[in-house]
């Protein structure tokens, strides 16, 4: 058996034969590579810099001299060992764990229920979800400034009308206690960030062939089974989706709590954002700074990690 | 060799750290700035955070500013006004790129580590050639020093009294208190009839720490060493105020703005404020009647001083004219029509006609027994004011005692005094 084959063109430049949808393609991908860069430069501009930079600083001894005329030591590893021999950033970090899982907790929860309620079309639905959609966009110098007013001791609307039904007497300071402070600003994160998570658990329930429900009622399931055994379950993908997002917004929010509470009282809101704003901008410590907002920037990524080896294990069983 | 799709990711992830690495350990090896001097531009640029020319605050300066900037031909002046949250921030971010304001109206704690970060430029020779030092009150004189020099002039001074409601005084039958024993006890007086008997800041941060500072000093002590009687003893007059009524538990909430709504509102008889709110009171609430005392006295009657100073920036190419606006700020017939209209008290001796007001006047004489941190405090008073805050929070609420909670303050302030 013979094969016929069409001769190899020769490239004129070194002689050899190269062929030629080989040359196109790699043409081909050069220009597609080419109309990528912009975005690729701004990306490692804006994004990757900034982070080895930060990474960087952390390393260094940075004062405000430093920062000023340059002139910064190498202290490896010093920082680290000093911020984590302080009881105040483990405190920090730990505040901001317990405020994220509650927060998030909160939200799935209140989003879920959110998304179950608008899931039945009925006259008002869409301009209901409308107005919740408000609490998303809304900027958070407002809402957090209404969430202030509304808890306010002397003259908010809370203790207006907790006083009207009489449950309480006299003022109390929501953000000025610390237990409250931290359910505050739990609640108020929580109300912010739960039209975003109904909005992704309604394109999730969307998605649920309606054929299991019906297959279900034959099997006499009751509605609470039928949530539990095959909303849930077909939910999950688009539930942890929903919890690992709204952990990362949770974990790196600064604004609400930063305009509700400072950190306080007694730094029972200081979590790790506002922890590494005081040691940059109040103390001028950019270095020990820099160790927590390094750290900031771990859990995330683990967590993300961590979620994305879930469903790979998921769609490969 | 047959390029395939991972090795080409690997290429590219390759060029990206060789971009990416020098540029990176270059930027670790500078940490900003340290280029040429400016030349000059032409220009006068001056950055405060009063606030812009609209606000009450801000405005007085603009005029003062522009009316200068017309009878002098040759300088053209421009404002910037910064948000106080971002200044300092923004005075780095300037340092390290060498684009700094010609003058720059700092937060007179700030002048030392300005100084020490080669920010603003050392005004000794100036000052020494000016020879008006002498004329300057000694706490507010001595906020410019760092370093053995001065690197700045005091712009303006405020000092902390107790403003009082005359209705609510004469109808509890009380006066404004004398000692701090008699404001404890006027106070939970006052706190029985309805409002609250005194209303100050105790919010999160340095700025609550102001009514625990003047406590303090009153009884003796000094911010250095809070762990000892004065401190206690201050740490305590707030929690007991706070359980009799005195002081509503809600101060731990409000900054110096809502302890001034508190007063104007009647909710509080008495405030411990700063002079700014003079005019504002008058203006917002001309029904209120109210009179200022003088503080309390226990050992001492020492205000806090609040101030800014006026400096150069480093590497102004317009030093000289800087510093001739400057001194034109600080002559006293500038200082006595700009003072009023600021609500600002002269930071110098020998102003005349800027206190006829009589709650003025309480303000000019509280201010001769004025304190301000100085040396290394002066440098880390943000954090040591805001760990004392943080005590009397732990204090107020019931999760510390006194003594435990001065003892960690101070276990944190040495180790913030003793550092760098």
């Amino acid at each position: 058996m013979s094969t016929l084959t069409a001769p190899r063109p020769v490239d004129p430049a070194s002689g050899r034969g190269t062929p030629a949808p080989r040359r196109r393609r790699r043409r081909r991908l050069s220009s597609g590579y080419l109309f990528l860069a912009p975005a690729i430069l701004f990306v490692l501009l804006t994004v990757v810099y900034p982070l080895l930079y930060n990474i960087s600083q952390s390393f260094f001894d940075v004062g405000l001299r430093e920062v000023v005329s340059g002139g910064a030591r190498w202290v490896g590893l010093d920082n680290y060992s000093d911020q984590f021999g302080r009881s105040a950033f483990w405190h920090a970090l730990a505040i901001s764990l317990g405020y994220s899982t509650a927060t998030v907790a909160l939200t799935f929860g209140v989003g879920l229920g959110m998304a179950l309620l608008f899931r039945p079309a009925f006259p008002g639905r869409n301009v209901a979800r409308a107005l919740l959609l408000l609490a998303w966009i809304l900027p958070t110098v407002v809402s957090a400034n209404v969430w202030r007013w509304l808890l306010d001791g002397s003259y908010g609307l809370l203790n207006a009308a907790l006083r009207g039904v009489g449950l309480i007497d006299n003022d109390v300071f929501w953000l000025g206690e610390p237990s409250t402070a931290i359910a505050a600003v739990t609640v108020a994160t929580a109300w912010s960030f739960a039209p975003f998570a109904m909005i992704l658990l309604s394109s999730g329930l969307q998605g649920i062939p309606t054929t299991l429900y019906e297959a279900a009622r034959i099997d006499g399931a009751s509605p609470w089974q039928q949530f539990r055994n095959v909303t849930l379950p077909v939910l999950r993908p688009v539930s942890l989706t929903t919890i690992l997002l709204c952990f990362i917004f949770t974990f790196k929010t600064f604004d609400t709590i930063f305009l509700m509470t400072g950190g306080g009282p007694g730094g029972a809101t200081k979590i790790l954002p506002v922890y590494a704003y005081n040691e940059a901008f109040k103390f001028s410590r950019f270095d020990t700074a820099a160790v927590a907002t390094t750290t900031l920037m771990l859990v995330p990524i683990v967590l993300s990690f961590v979620y994305f080896r879930a469903v790979r294990n998921e769609d490969s069983a | 060799m047959k390029t395939t799709r991972s090795t080409l990711r690997v290429r590219w992830a390759a060029g990206a750290a060789a971009v990416l690495l020098p540029l990176g350990l270059t930027a670790c090896g500078s940490f900003g700035g340290g280029g040429e001097a400016d030349k000059s531009d032409g220009a006068l640029t001056v950055w405060q955070y009063y606030g812009d020319a609209s606000t009450p605050t801000g405005g007085p300066l603009y005029d003062v500013l522009e009316a200068y900037d017309k009878q002098t031909e040759d300088v053209t002046i421009k404002i910037r006004f910064i948000p106080f949250d971002d200044f300092n921030r923004t005075l780095l971010q300037a340092a390290a790129a060498d684009d700094l304001p010609d003058v720059a109206l700092i937060n007179a704690f700030d002048t030392q580590s300005m100084a020490d970060a080669g920010v603003i430029q050392d005004l000794g020779a100036r000052v020494d050639e000016w020879g008006e030092k002498d004329s300057y009150f000694p706490t507010s004189w001595k906020t410019t020093q760092a370093e053995g020099s001065t690197y700045g002039i005091p712009h303006v001074a405020d000092a902390y009294a107790v403003y009082y409601n005359k209705k609510l005084l004469d109808a509890a039958g009380v006066k404004p208190p004398a000692s701090w024993v008699e404001m404890e006890a006027t106070a939970a007086t006052l706190g029985k009839k309805g409002a609250f008997g005194l209303a100050v800041s105790g919010v999160e941060g340095a700025e609550g720490a102001t009514g625990l500072v003047i406590r303090d000093l009153a009884g003796g002590g000094t911010v250095e060493k809070f762990d000892d009687a004065a401190g206690h003893h201050a740490l305590t007059a707030f929690k007991t105020m706070v359980d009799s009524g005195a002081l509503s538990e809600g101060y731990l909430t409000w900054n110096e703005e809502d302890a001034k709504n508190q007063f104007a509102n009647e909710k509080a008889a008495m405030m411990i404020n700063s002079a700014t709110y003079i005019s504002v009171l008058r203006e917002e609430n001309p029904d209120l009647e109210w009179g200022v005392a003088l503080l309390p006295k226990d050992k001492t009657r020492l205000t806090f001083l609040s101030a800014e100073n006026l400096t150069i920036g480093k590497g102004s190419g317009d030093a000289d004219a800087a510093w001739s606006l400057i001194t034109h700020l600080q002559e006293p017939g500038v200082l006595a029509k700009y003072l009023p209209a600021r609500n600002k008290l002269a930071a110098r001796n020998d102003v005349t006609g800027a206190d006829d007001d009589p709650v003025r006047k309480v303000f000019t004489e509280q201010l001769e027994e004025a304190w301000a941190p100085d040396g290394k405090l002066a440098a880390h008073s943000n954090e040591v004011f805001t760990l004392l805050q943080e005590a009397q929070q732990a204090v107020v609420s019931g999760s510390g005692s006194p003594e435990e909670a001065a003892g960690s303050a101070q276990t944190s302030i040495d180790e913030v005094l003793g550092g760098s």
